[in-house]
């Protein structure tokens, strides 16, 4: 009987393909906005998850929170207090530096570029690997002995000495008021998509390079912050706190003191926002949905009218109210279901073909899909119960005298 | 031929329902009847409607239809009463007003009398709720049509299909039976043609196979020839005749006395009422008598342009 019924509603839709088609649009309209607004979302959250995962999900930075209103010299960090971290925690820690980073001109012959150096330790390579093309990466030698060697990617040789390969050329540059020269030991080539293009920044103009963080950072000066990479992922957590409580106690201060900002953390504040973000902007959207049922019941009801004598026959044949009520539900719900097929492949395509031309992996999630047609389906139904028991509702011999 | 009435009959030549009682003597035909019983109860209709219970198919006692207009109640049938048993060929004469198709709609059970009784095969339907009626229009009655009212860009098939399927029946007997039927009416070749493709005769046959999907007791045919020339009409006249030589009751409501003449019994209104109800003796399609045709007693009620119908139909026949 559903069988039958679901053959009738084709063949009525079927019979009317215009006026089916500009019924579905509003249905395929809605359905297609809060698709593609829902997978541009998810998209969006997959990439930054992948831009966290790029810059290290483990990482996070240890220093003393903003509210502290009496911050003491004590509060901040000396390259020992590192090293005791370093040694109490061992394996569970990936990889620590004192987060040194500084901005200086560097000057190649008559080239001046500006400069970002960060301090790192010999495998910071661990945890953020890079692709070596030329040369060596910085060296535990460099580390302890303060050499003044550098690591730089081939878009900040080729802005400051005009070549990619640039090994053992050598650059001034001015580093908290002393203006030394620097060697260029290795040199890797960057691999970002668009999008981490984007949201990192790509440098077209200044370059980069990594150096010895012990030359940005002296012995017996404070830092401000740790940066650590833990070991797992899935223990995180609760190894930060432990951290946390460690360094809070030999600056005898409360763990509360302290703030520990984890990129998993703000991977999970991105991902709520966006979700938020995309549940609102859908919702809205959701509202096309509204008016795409209004429009099915319209034509519905067009069509219960035009097919009142259909409506007396099938009666006099033996169909009861019930029968007839399925049977326009039917096609009303199919008209939207099929609406929202429609919706479905239209938003998904745009999002993917979007994706494709942005080059971005676009993610449409098949429980979204499933919940678009389930509920276009129920507009229909929804909307379709009016005219249905308009239908159903039709007196048998007035219904057959209809011409 | 088909198995829905395996061992019910001996006579199975035109796979044609037939109810004839004491064919279900035998051994099968019980096992039939069993079989056939705990589908019905399965099927969950009700039993006064699946089983032909009495051998008066139509009972009315003091029917009155009253027509309520508003401002004044126009009386549409004033105390019928009338029986017409299970197995007659009855035709239902009057002019248009005269309360025929009143009836009809009463006897078909698409409307409810104001007062009195309508038995159907044993049930009172007058008091029946609009469900119950659609059961009952399902199982006992099989409608035909003067406009055939066919359901369009539906294949005759499905058209035949359509009360089974009302009747729940599964895809495989209802294809089979509406193939057979549509046989029985020699349109077997047409089963997939849709209505617009189909002479009104063949319009009409469809109806009538349809009208008979469900072995309905009660042939209703409301001016069944009205849309169709004579030759079709003495065709359309001639399968209702072998019809009820089969077994079944036809109740045809029509204003030509040719059409009557085809019939046993004519019943003939006027303002509500049944002014004569006489048997006939059913014009043979082969003999050619000048005279009587359709043994008119009324011969003042048809108009001029019926007249013409009238010796045409005769013409054919003769």
């Amino acid at each position: 009987m559903l069988i039958e019924n679901m053959k009738m509603a084709f063949s009525a839709i079927r019979a009317n393909k215009m006026r089916s088609f500009l019924t579905m649009l509003g249905i395929i309209i809605g359905i297609g906005s809060v698709i593609s607004i829902v997978s541009i979302g998810d998209t969006m959250r997959s990439m930054f998850e992948g831009l966290y995962r790029e810059i290290g999900v483990t990482q996070a930075y240890l220093f003393i929170g903003y509210w502290v209103d009496d911050v003491r010299q004590s509060d901040y960090f000396t390259l020992d207090e590192m090293e005791r971290v370093k040694e109490v925690f061992g394996d569970q820690i990936a990889y620590i530096d004192s987060n040194a980073y500084t901005s200086a001109d560097a000057v190649s012959g008559r080239t001046t570029v500006k400069f970002g150096f960060t301090g790192i330790d010999y495998n910071y390579q661990d945890v953020q690997p890079v692709n070596m093309v030329y040369g060596r990466y910085l060296n535990e030698g460099d580390v302890l002995g303060r050499r003044k060697n550098v690591v730089m990617d081939t878009t900040s040789t080729m802005n400051l000495f005009g070549v990619e390969n640039a090994v053992g050329k050598t650059f001034r540059t001015t580093i908290y008021g002393t203006t030394e020269e620097y060697t260029v030991v290795g040199i890797y080539r960057k691999q970002l998509n668009p999008f981490q293009a984007m949201m990192m920044g790509a440098n077209t103009e200044g370059g980069e390079a990594y150096l010895p963080y012990t030359i940005l950072t002296w012995p017996n000066d404070y830092f401000y912050a740790l940066r650590i990479f833990a070991r797992d992922e899935n223990t995180m957590d609760e190894f930060y706190n432990h951290v946390k409580a460690f360094v809070a106690k030999n600056k005898g201060r409360q763990p509360e003191d302290f703030r520990l900002n984890s990129a998993k953390d703000e991977m999970g504040q991105m991902d709520s926002i966006m979700g938020g973000l995309a549940t609102a902007v859908g919702g809205i959207a959701a509202i096309s949905l509204l008016v795409g049922g209004i429009g099915i019941m319209n034509i519905m009801l067009v069509s219960v009218t035009e097919r009142t004598r259909e409506i007396g026959i099938r009666k006099s044949l033996g169909a009861r109210t019930k029968d007839i009520m399925i049977q326009f539900l039917t096609e009303s719900a199919i008209l939207s279901a099929c609406g929202g097929v429609v919706g479905i492949l239209l938003g998904g395509g745009l999002v993917v073909v979007g994706g494709a031309l942005l080059g971005v992996q676009a993610i449409v999630r098949p429980g979204v899909v499933v919940l678009a047609v389930g509920f276009s389906a129920m507009v229909g139904i929804f909307f379709g119960i009016y005219p249905a028991s308009k239908a159903a509702k039709k007196d048998p011999i007035e219904a057959l005298r209809y011409e | 031929m088909g198995f829905w009435n395996r061992g019910r009959t001996e006579d199975l030549g035109g796979g044609w329902p037939q109810r004839k009682v004491e064919a279900r003597e035998n051994g099968a035909g019980k096992l039939w009847d069993m079989w056939r019983k705990s589908l019905k109860k399965a099927l969950k209709f009700p039993e006064y409607i699946t089983e032909n219970v009495s051998e008066e198919l139509i009972r009315l006692e003091d029917l009155v239809k009253v027509y309520d207009t508003g401002a004044l109640k126009v009386l549409g049938l004033k105390r019928i009463n009338l029986t017409i048993h299970r197995g007659e060929f009855v035709a239902i004469m009057g002019q248009s007003g005269s309360g025929k198709s009143t009836l009809m709609n009463i006897l078909g059970c698409l409307d409810r009398p104001s007062m009195g009784h309508y038995y159907l095969d044993g049930v009172d339907v007058a008091a029946m709720n609009p469900d119950e009626l659609s059961l009952i229009r399902n199982r006992k009655i099989g409608f035909v049509f003067q406009s055939f009212n066919l359901i369009s860009r539906t294949s005759a098939l499905k058209n035949v299909e359509l009360p089974m399927t009302y009747a729940k029946r599964n895809k495989r007997f209802r294809e089979q039976r509406a193939r057979v039927l549509l046989e029985r009416v020699g349109l077997g070749k047409r089963a997939e043609h849709m209505p617009n493709e189909l002479s009104g005769g063949q319009r009409q046959r469809v109806a009538i196979a349809r009208a008979l999907a469900n072995e309905p007791p009660l042939l209703l045919a409301d001016e069944p020839t009205g849309n169709l020339d004579t030759a079709a009409s003495v065709e359309i006249m001639e399968l209702f005749s072998q019809l009820h030589k089969e077994g079944t009751t036809v109740v045809v409501v029509t204003h030509e006395e040719e059409i009557a003449a085809f019939t046993e019994r004519i019943i003939r209104f006027r303002d509500g009422e049944i002014v004569s109800d006489k048997p006939n003796v059913p014009r043979e399609p082969e003999p050619c008598g000048g005279e009587g045709f359709g043994a008119s007693e009324e011969g003042e009620a048809i108009g001029d342009t019926d007249s013409d119908r009238q010796k045409a139909l005769g013409d054919r026949l003769c």
